[in-house]
């Protein structure tokens, strides 16, 4: 790659990577804010039921600061050394119990991210190119249904398919699971948030409107006038940007879907972790987590930054 | 003292043929269980857990000093025999010679002595160490070695049946990383070791814990070879994965389930008895609430039969007092209080109170307008249910319920500290005790404290005390008895219910009794048939 396409990209890295920090220091703040207003305690979970003379100890014993700059600033002082805490319900480090159910969620989400490409382009780019036929047009409807129907209910109708149609029981509980083919079953959750997470429809409307629109710019028929490949020409502009936007605007709420698709296959991932920890008010897991969480999205945002760039090299002076 | 001297006789019979081998009683070895629960384990160990996952696991894991059999009957176990001083103050307890611990990897297998009780009780008194069994053990004075293998316990003032406080489980002094005092970040508290009948072998990263047969257990290697506890985040997923044998057994199944599980011939229903119950508790410091005939007027405007069978498909029993049922101190021959809406309204009239033009009833202008709040809990479907038919059925008889759904913690501030509520629901899990001293006596009225509503009255005080002085067993059960009557009288809660509790596993595990709360006491007897292993 020439150095030409290269500086745009880093000028823009440059510039949003301190962005991202203070974004990140942001959530933490926030974060922090609700869970110190929220009422309950973190101790609760391990003082349930006992005398208040006991919970003045332990607290002691445990050293948590009085105030709330305090806790917050014994935590932020923590986290820039890497020190991300321990769980107060499990006594586990929080940072490598993220990385190990973070994977999963990775696993889960970026694999319900390429099905929903793997489905929607076809459709839209057919749409583009050939105009409302009835088959686009039926597929299309179809994922307006799939993307309004709710995760989770969605989620136990095929669980329920998958039980009482096919005899199989689609979840996988950990390692010890012997069943045949059980690597099969990782395709379902991922199926389901990959259908009905709501970005299917999106992606369609997007890309089919985009590359309608660049297919009818004049470049387009200069192109081909010119007898040259017309899609070399659409593709990034009509294509990739539209494509790269989308997803990056969805990852939030693939994450969201995440949680309960999560919650209903069983999938070891950071979305039960989360719903735990808010469950418990386990302050160190909920404050990984946001970050964890937000620094996935912001990754999201950057990709489709660095695309955009390198797309159009002007926008990095902007 | 009679009662406690026969169980030492009977000890020293028993541990004299009893030693560290294969049970030798017929019954095949091998096999592996897998079993569900609702939720993943926090810690394991025995002094910092606090929930009943972790429990059942630590029943299985750990030993006490003595035990409790299938008759509730207290019964040796790491101690062999015991003797009481004549003031009940001190108690020596003799222990096994032949308890070795777990091993850990590529270590040999430590022996237990006394050292471990005498470490396992200044571990769970230090004042860093956070457990819930600090306030129930707050009766013993000091614990000292007098041998290797003899210990002596002496209690700051005798109380009745002591010795079963006494099951507390015993940890290694070789165990927790930090012999000062226990934290759940010690890794002990993950990876702990026992003298019990299952060694645990790993938690893996989804959460799934693995337990293997200790060779070495000292009443005998256990049948089945392999526990798995399996974590679960859906109580119906749940019912599913036993259908499909992804599991062998769920400890508690969940009411809906029962008729699916009920149906299929593979599977045993077993009931077991829980020590709770569920209650709508009124607040006194309400002046409405104040009124003894308000209350039964409550009690009987509400059919609890009814929503028994409609919300938990008729599985429990309807109760009258303040005593977990099947406990000894619970009353038999006082009865519930039936359905009886026309006594209610009269009861109403007779308190003063008149329909308003909205049909709710009025006394000198004021309304018989009460709130409600109801903690949301991991399953509250069936509680939400009942508060609405407990809003209905109130309804009727004029009295009107404002229910507020409650965050748990923010429904404990409320009703626990700031005694912010007019009606509460709720439930409680008793341990085998029967002591009701922290619920209804005056002196536990105050912050963080059980009596919330601020129930007071001398007789019930005076009674409470009595009860807790007397040594003898059958005078305590008198005492509770008249408890149970005058409460159930003064209706300080609406009495509800105590629900069975269900476990369903395949018919493959045979030989299976079931603890009511510990669960896995009686475990190292369950063993698979050799031709249903695979």
């Amino acid at each position: 790659m020439k150095l030409s396409a290269i500086l745009p990209v880093a000028r823009v890295l440059r510039r949003e990577l301190a962005v991202t920090a203070l974004l990140l220091l942001g959530v933490s703040v926030v974060v922090f804010a609700v869970l110190y207003l929220a009422p309950g305690d973190p101790l609760n979970v391990l003082l349930e039921g006992q005398s208040p003379r006991a919970q003045l100890a332990a607290r002691e014993a445990l050293g948590v600061p009085h105030t709330w700059y305090g806790r917050y600033g014994t935590w932020l002082a923590k986290v820039l050394q890497g020190n991300f805490g321990n769980s107060i319900r499990t006594g586990l480090p929080v940072l490598p119990e993220l990385a190990r159910v973070g994977v999963n969620t990775l696993v889960l989400t970026l694999g319900s991210l390429l099905l929903t490409l793997v489905i929607a382009v076809p459709i839209a780019v057919h749409a583009a190119v050939n105009g409302d036929t009835a088959g686009n047009t039926a597929a299309t409807v179809a994922a307006y249904v799939l993307s309004a129907v709710p995760v989770f209910w969605f989620g136990y109708i095929v669980v329920y398919v998958f039980i009482h149609w096919f005899g199989m029981f689609p979840l996988i509980s950990g390692a010890a699971t012997k069943q045949p083919h059980a690597w099969l079953y990782f395709l379902v959750p991922i199926f389901v948030l990959g259908t009905a997470s709501g970005t299917l429809a999106e992606l369609i409307r997007h890309l089919r409107e985009e590359l309608s629109r660049v297919l009818a710019e004049d470049y387009i028929r200069t192109a081909r006038a010119k007898g040259a490949a017309v899609w070399r020409h659409a593709f990034k502009e009509g294509f990739l940007i539209p494509v790269t936007e989308i997803m990056s605007a969805k990852i939030p709420f693939l994450l969201g879907g995440a949680v309960i698709v999560e919650q209903v296959f069983n999938w070891p991932g950071m979305g039960r972790m989360a719903w735990q920890a808010a469950q418990d008010r386990d302050f160190p897991v909920i404050m990984g987590v946001a970050l964890v969480a937000a620094a996935f999205v912001r990754t999201g945002n950057l990709l489709q930054r660095v695309v955009f760039t390198m797309v159009n090299p002007r926008a990095s002076k902007e | 003292m009679k009662r406690f001297l026969s169980i030492a006789l009977l000890a020293l019979a028993t541990c004299a043929a009893a030693h560290a081998a294969p049970k030798n009683d017929g019954r095949p070895d091998g096999g592996l269980l897998n079993y569900s629960e609702f939720g993943r384990t926090a810690t394991v160990d025995p002094i910092t857990s606090n929930e009943t996952i972790s429990l059942r696991i630590t029943e299985l894991v750990f030993n006490g000093l003595v035990g409790i059999d299938e008759k509730q009957e207290i019964v040796p176990e790491l101690a062999e025999r015991w003797e009481v001083s004549k003031d009940g103050r001190t108690f020596t307890f003799f222990l096994r010679k032949d308890v070795k611990w777990h091993p850990r990897e590529g270590e040999e297998p430590r022996p237990f002595t006394a050292d471990d009780v005498v470490f396992t009780w200044n571990i769970m008194m230090n004042p860093r160490t956070i457990t819930p069994l600090k306030v129930r053990y707050e009766f013993i004075e000091k614990v000292q070695k007098t041998g290797d293998y003899t210990v002596v316990f002496t209690l700051k003032r005798p109380i009745l049946n002591a010795l079963a406080k006494f099951t507390f489980k015993v940890i290694p002094r070789h165990g927790p990383a930090n012999p000062e005092y226990l934290t759940r970040e010690d890794p002990f508290a993950r990876a702990p070791i026992g003298t019990g009948p299952y060694m645990l072998k790993t938690i893996t990263g989804d959460g799934e814990v693995v337990l293997l047969s200790n060779p070495d257990y000292f009443k005998g290697k256990a049948h089945i070879d392999k526990f798995i506890a399996k974590p679960f985040a859906d109580q119906n997923i749940m019912a599913q994965a036993l259908m499909f044998n992804a599991v062998d057994m769920i400890v508690l199944v969940n009411p809906r389930n029962l008729p699916e599980v009920q149906g299929d011939k593979r599977f045993v229903l077993q009931p077991y008895n829980a020590l709770s119950y569920s209650f709508f508790g009124y607040n006194m410091r309400n002046p409405l609430l104040s009124d003894r005939r308000v209350r039964e007027a409550i009690a009987e405007a509400i059919n609890r039969q009814e929503m028994l069978n409609s919300f938990f498909n008729g599985q429990g029993t309807l109760i009258s007092g303040p005593f977990a049922p099947g406990s000894w101190a619970y009353n038999l021959d006082v009865k519930p209080l039936p359905f009886n809406p026309e006594r209610a309204r009269s009861l109403l009239a007779e308190a003063g109170y008149k329909a308003g033009a909205d049909g709710v009833m009025e006394k000198d202008g004021k309304k018989l307008a009460l709130s409600l709040k109801v903690p949301i809990e991991k399953e509250s479907e069936a509680v939400k249910r009942v508060v609405l038919a407990f809003q209905n059925y109130l309804k009727s008889v004029g009295i009107a319920i404002n229910v507020e759904f409650k965050e748990w913690q923010a429904w404990k501030e409320d009703v626990f500290l700031e005694h912010n509520f007019d009606i509460m629901f709720a439930s409680w899990v008793f341990d085998d005790s029967a002591d009701i001293s922290s619920l209804f006596h005056s002196a536990e009225i105050g912050d963080w404290k059980n009596n919330f509503g601020g129930y007071s009255n001398p007789e019930v005080d005076a009674l409470i005390v009595e009860s807790k002085l007397t040594l003898d067993f059958e005078k305590r059960r008198t005492i509770n008895r008249k408890l149970h009557a005058i409460l159930a009288e003064e209706q300080p809660y609406a009495f509800l219910w105590t629900l069975t509790n269900y476990s369903a596993y395949h018919r493959k595990v045979r030989r299976v009794q079931i603890h009511p709360y510990k669960f896995f006491s009686f475990a190292d007897e369950w063993f698979i048939p050799v031709s249903e292993q695979k």
